[in-house]
């Protein structure tokens, strides 16, 4: 065994970081609120629920600092843009969107982007694994709708073309230039959850962007799986883009490989491991690193996915070829292995 | 025949929930007097910079900003000020929050606020504005931020605004009268 073994436990870490990214999002406007409070020196005309949020505000911010009303403005924002301990960061998708709305290049958010920029590059579509608030609900989602397939409710499992996330990119750019509106923040997920939550908690309920949310959670669980990130989400293409030569990607080694096609039933992403293709789709989410049982799969440098190495050689389809001295044809095998393998869910 | 029939339920409940939430943004047009924030660049730029991320409400010491909901068309999740409901107190924290530069960054002195801000100007109603009409009031100048810059009272109290107001909407917070005998004309709404 040559993985180590702290790579299986990723997903559990990946969880954990999608929970606190999730949270944070719950927590800044409920700080935001303790701040105005603060400012407005109005501690004994509160309500009873709001001297709740002050005491929270108070509870959490203390121990950090004793002047709230200024410090707090350290921590803002959404994933779309944010301030994380006062460094200030944006979504790439945001520097874009507003050069193509407003036909100016406006520097200041573009060194905001440069940080998770590089580290697309470097990562791949981690965000879309790892970060993304709306990634935390459609999870939980899709693990309701293989509750739902077990109790016997249909749920689909359609599979669609994977390119029209980059046609609504591109459609979203254009329509952009041409009206001068971002469009991007009407429907893209981690925005919509973000600045609902901000609205349902300082604003006083949630806006119409959740309309649009809830929809999308409809459409993975009666259309595809996980539909929306696959074929639709317009920052998703963008960082599938930006990850394309992502330096460090899951491979497979194809000599402890048994063709369980375990990895492929967990991706949420319908990719397919079993037969060495990552693409640029993966999000380096590393559940199917977690859920190989011969410790197949593992991060590795490289700029490009290895082509198909064949069958695993632990697998029963690989001696039989051995035997034939036949070189199987790309996917075939794959197909055979996913029908009668043992894949969860 | 089952998974037909399940589907159409949940298709139903879908459709129901969401013409419910469509209505609601749909009404929620912007047909009422707004600012925009301190800062603004022109209404049709501004519209256009701003990618609705939410910032400069979160940063605002004193709630006053909200946000158009998808109904309101180009409008949608750009942020406003109602003066009545919400007065913007001129700390110039959005402006410096602002990721994209719809607003400016302006530094918080009363000379570059005069100078950069015009989110309106004040209007004051004769007809309706007490110390114009015998009773002493003068609550929207002791309110003003910018008192004698934008703001001075003659005999009575009398109010008369010049030419440095920002349209911070302060006065017509503060007003005492209902309807408000002084209110902030949007910048937007004046050029149109």
């Amino acid at each position: 065994m040559t993985v180590i073994p702290l790579q299986k436990k990723l997903n559990y870490l990946r969880w954990v970081a999608l929970a606190t990214v999730f949270s944070m999002l719950l927590l800044i406007p409920f700080l935001y609120l303790y701040q105005t409070f603060v400012a407005a020196h109005a501690y004994d005309y509160l309500s009873s629920y709001e001297k709740l949020v002050y005491k929270f505000g108070e509870f959490v911010s203390s121990p950090f600092t004793s002047d709230p009303k200024e410090a707090l403005d350290a921590l803002k924002g959404t994933t779309w843009i944010g301030r994380l301990f006062g460094l200030d960061l944006a979504d790439p998708l945001a520097a874009v969107a507003n050069t193509a709305a407003s036909k100016r290049f406006y520097w200041p958010l573009w060194t905001m982007a440069l940080i998770p920029i590089g580290l697309t590059l470097v990562f791949g579509r981690f965000f879309c694994g790892w970060l993304c608030p709306a990634t935390f609900i459609y999870e939980l989602n899709d693990n309701m709708g293989a509750w739902l397939r077990k109790l016997g409710v249909p749920v689909s499992r359609r599979r669609l073309n994977r390119s029209m996330k980059y046609f609504v990119l591109a459609v979203g750019i254009a329509w952009s230039v041409l009206m001068g509106v971002t469009v991007f923040s009407w429907i893209y997920p981690p925005l919509l959850i973000g600045r609902e939550l901000n609205y349902a908690i300082t604003l006083g309920g949630f806006g119409a962007g959740m309309v649009f949310f809830v929809l999308t959670l409809l459409f993975d669980l009666l259309v595809a799986r996980r539909g929306f990130c696959r074929y639709l989400c317009p920052g998703g293409a963008l960082y599938s883009l930006l990850g394309h030569f992502r330096l460090l990607r899951v491979q497979r080694k194809a000599e402890i490989c048994n063709d369980c096609a375990k990895c492929n039933a967990v991706c949420q992403f319908g990719l397919s491991p079993l037969t060495d293709r990552f693409t640029q789709e993966c999000n380096n989410c590393t559940a199917c690193i977690q859920v190989c049982p011969t410790d197949a799969l593992s991060f590795a440098l490289r700029i490009q996915d290895q082509p198909y190495q064949g069958p695993g050689h632990l697998g029963r389809h690989y001696a039989r070829h051995r035997h034939d001295g036949e070189v199987p044809e790309d996917g075939k095998t794959a197909q055979l292995a996913a029908s009668t393998g043992s894949g969860r869910i | 025949m089952q998974r037909r029939r399940i589907l159409k339920l949940i298709a139903g409940v879908a459709v129901s929930v969401l013409s419910g939430g469509v209505a609601r943004a749909a009404r929620v047009v912007a047909n009422f007097r707004f600012v925009r924030p301190p800062g603004a660049l022109p209404e049709h730029e501004f519209t256009s910079a701003c990618i609705g991320c939410g910032l400069c409400a979160q940063v605002c010491p004193n709630r006053a900003i909200n946000y158009f909901s998808p109904g309101a068309g180009k409008k949608a999740n750009t942020p406003y000020i109602v003066p009545r409901t919400k007065a913007c107190i001129l700390c110039m924290k959005c402006g410096a929050a602002c990721p994209t530069g719809a607003l400016k960054k302006i530094t918080r002195n009363a000379e570059s606020i005069v100078q950069n801000v015009k989110m309106g100007h004040a209007r004051v109603d004769k007809t309706l504005c007490l110390s114009y009409q015998g009773k002493t009031c003068g609550v929207c100048y002791r309110a003003c931020p910018l008192q004698d810059r934008a703001l001075k009272v003659g005999m009575l109290e009398q109010p008369e605004v010049l030419g440095e107001c920002v349209g911070c909407g302060i006065c017509e917070r503060s007003c005492i009268q209902i309807p408000q005998a002084i209110k902030v004309i949007p910048t937007h709404l004046a050029t149109a």
